[in-house]
């Protein structure tokens, strides 16, 4: 592992900022720093399965990426050297609930985990999740839901994918503190989680199927 | 000995010494209902489970075909909501919309922090928190310098728009500085008419609050003066820690500064502890109940690692709950999330002398284990079987809860969370199998086994 990747894989902020800036100056190749850096988000979400880091570890070390890529892209002449995909992931939370860091540790981690994100934020109405699954065509759509009397919401909203005859191709997980097999069964999803990395596991079986 | 305030407060709850009765029968069944309470809460004998509601909302507004918005706003619809909700469930103690906010309130001054029912969510959802960095990253020196000042020209300007005018006026400080500083403070109120504005507009938010106290006040007469059922829920405070993420920095301005200037977070956190300690007394004495209850956020498992919940959270909320158990106060813990690795830091508060909610996330038996002798615990009956089991079920996890809990006491019988969506026959359920099967006998076993 480069040091570079060390420092913001250990989430040494002003140490790897300082770095970033000494290889710039060094000429060093912008997408080869972009690399290094996107490797310690890898090494990020894997101490945060394997319970070492929480998530104040990894949205810090979100922002500690935005960072570097604040001071790399505009450096970057061509694109390339982009992270190949195994699959799409849709993610929102519900029609009616704000809540937003449990969808956005899941998104995280299912980039970290190779898959390519499409995030429609929170209070997200059935058919934006209709729409977005008609033009994003992903492989997997999880749907989070945090309050109690969501339940129905996300029934409904994966009621509208099912009547639009767009589910034949994707899974449906759901997530959520309150979430049980009893309302999976209610919502007719695929799968549910209570736990960020459980989930991705779960998705990652399902492509592993495909 | 002088008397502490908790405890005076604890007799007059027993008492129910403000209630009137509707007759001898309910003002026994009172009595009972609280004795059985406290003494659960003290880990002493006593004669049932109770079984005992942390909150019901969308389940007891449906008594009244009442939304979240109607709870907001009509006072007497959901009134009446909850009084049939507990004239048909016999419940030991009553919570009632305490936590429903009076939308007037917030409306009269374009409050921001909120998104409302029947506003910018559908009327049948409860209102919900705009987490938001209403204190910049920069500002700790400011706030810590003088905190009350930099609330009311800083913080309240960026909640409310009506507040705005506020930010104009000069700092509250300077008044002191002789004549100079007073004819600068008065004349920047009289120069700037947006200033008796927002005086004006906190008036009218306080007036809608004026009615919402007096809405409140009529509880304990209708329910526990009617139904021999006695409140549950008194004064209120917050961990220092979560006062930071919800209420200033949000939870990523929050997370943010644990790694960039963790020193000044501690330092907020020292400055707020008296506040919440004062927080939690005052409302405790306001209400007249000796039950504090703390709702803590930010401090589950894997929202922080140990070494971080060592750090930031748990010393801070420590010194606030050791407080208001030195004023008599019992304190209620209210944990959301999953909290199976905290548990053991609640045995180094004198023991008897919390309440510790769990919701089904955490492991309730593991829990017992952890603090049985030590506190009493509560709750974890999930809400998703709730709305979408049977009965049987319900059954079958409240007699299994019964039996791993209740030998040695110190357990009550209650929801995993707030409830909304419920079956009836599942409220009733749980309700007939608390009293059946949680019954102890003389020798403080379980009669049923």
């Amino acid at each position: 592992m480069s040091e570079l990747t060390d420092l913001i894989a250990d989430l040494k902020e002003q140490e790897a900022l300082k770095l970033v800036e000494e290889m710039l100056e060094a000429g060093k190749e912008p997408n080869t720093i972009l690399s290094a850096a996107r490797k310690a988000l890898d090494v990020v979400g894997e101490r945060f399965e394997q319970k070492y880091y929480f998530i104040p570890d990894l949205i810090f070390s979100g922002e500690l990426m935005a960072k570097v890529a604040s001071l790399v892209k505009p450096k970057i002449q061509t694109s390339g050297n982009e992270k190949e995909t195994i699959g799409k992931f849709l993610i929102g939370t519900v029609e009616g609930d704000i809540h937003d860091i449990g969808k956005d540790v899941v998104a995280f981690l299912m980039e970290m985990n190779g898959f390519e994100v499409k995030d429609l934020g929170v209070d997200v109405p059935k058919s934006v999740f209709v729409n977005a699954t008609i033009e994003f065509e992903p492989d997997i759509i999880g749907i989070s839901g945090l309050l109690t009397n969501v339940f129905d919401d996300i029934r409904d909203t994966i009621k509208a994918i099912d009547d639009a005859g767009i589910r034949k191709n994707c899974k449906i997980i759901i997530g959520g503190g309150q979430l049980d097999e009893s309302v999976r069964k209610h919502t007719n999803a695929d799968s549910f989680t209570t736990d960020a990395g459980i989930g991705v596991q779960q998705c990652l079986e399902w492509m592993g199927e495909k | 000995m002088v008397q502490k305030l908790g405890e005076k407060l604890l007799a007059d709850w027993l008492s129910g010494s403000h209630i009137t009765f509707k007759n001898e029968k309910i003002k026994k069944k009172y009595s009972a209902n609280a004795k059985r309470i406290i003494d659960t809460i003290k880990l002493k004998k006593t004669d049932r489970i109770p079984i005992i509601p942390c909150a019901t909302q969308k389940f007891a507004f449906e008594y009244a075909n009442a939304t979240y918005k109607d709870a907001m706003y009509d006072f007497d619809k959901i009134r009446t909501a909850y009084i049939r909700q507990y004239e048909n469930i016999d419940f030991d103690a009553y919570v009632g919309p305490e936590f429903i906010y009076p939308g007037g309130m917030f409306d009269a001054l374009q409050w921001k922090r909120l998104k409302l029912p029947g506003n910018h969510l559908p009327a049948d959802r409860p209102f919900q928190f705009e987490e938001a960095e209403y204190m910049k990253a920069d500002e700790y020196d400011e706030f810590l310098d003088d905190p009350s000042d930099w609330m009311i020209r800083k913080y309240l300007p960026r909640l409310s728009p009506k507040l705005e005018p506020l930010a104009g006026l000069p700092s509250f400080h300077n008044i002191l500085n002789y004549y100079h500083g007073l004819h600068d403070f008065t004349f920047a109120v009289a120069d700037n008419p947006g200033v008796l504005d927002a005086f004006k507009a906190l008036a009218k938010s306080g007036k809608v609050v004026s009615k919402w106290y007096d809405h409140l006040a009529k509880f304990d007469q209708e329910i526990s003066g009617n139904y021999g059922i006695p409140h549950l829920l008194g004064g209120c405070s917050h961990a220092p820690y979560d006062v930071i993420c919800n209420y200033f920095r949000g939870w990523r301005g929050a997370i943010s500064d644990l790694y960039r200037q963790p020193e000044k977070m501690l330092k907020m956190m020292d400055r707020l502890l008296p506040w919440m300690i004062d927080y939690g007394v005052s409302s405790a004495q306001s209400t007249g109940n000796p039950i504090c209850t703390l709702y803590i956020y930010k401090g589950a498992d894997s929202f922080m690692s140990d070494e971080q919940f060592d750090t930031f959270y748990w010393p801070t909320l420590k010194k606030l709950i050791m407080a208001l158990v030195d004023e008599g106060l019992m304190v209620w813990v209210f944990t959301q999330g999953t909290y199976d690795t905290r548990l053991k830091y609640f045995a180094e508060i004198p023991s008897g002398s919390c309440l510790i909610h769990l919701e089904s996330g955490s492991d309730i038996f593991k829990a017992n284990e952890v603090l049985s002798g030590k506190q009493c615990i509560e709750g974890n009956v999930p809400n998703s079987m709730l709305a979408n089991g049977t009965a049987d079920e319900v059954e079958q996890y409240c007699r299994k809860l019964i039996a791993e809990c209740g030998p040695g006491g110190g357990y009550m019988m209650d929801f995993s969370a707030f409830l909304d969506e419920a079956r009836r026959e599942n409220i009733h359920k749980m309700v007939e199998v608390t009293k059946h099967y949680g019954q102890y006998g003389l020798d403080g076993r379980l009669k049923q086994q």
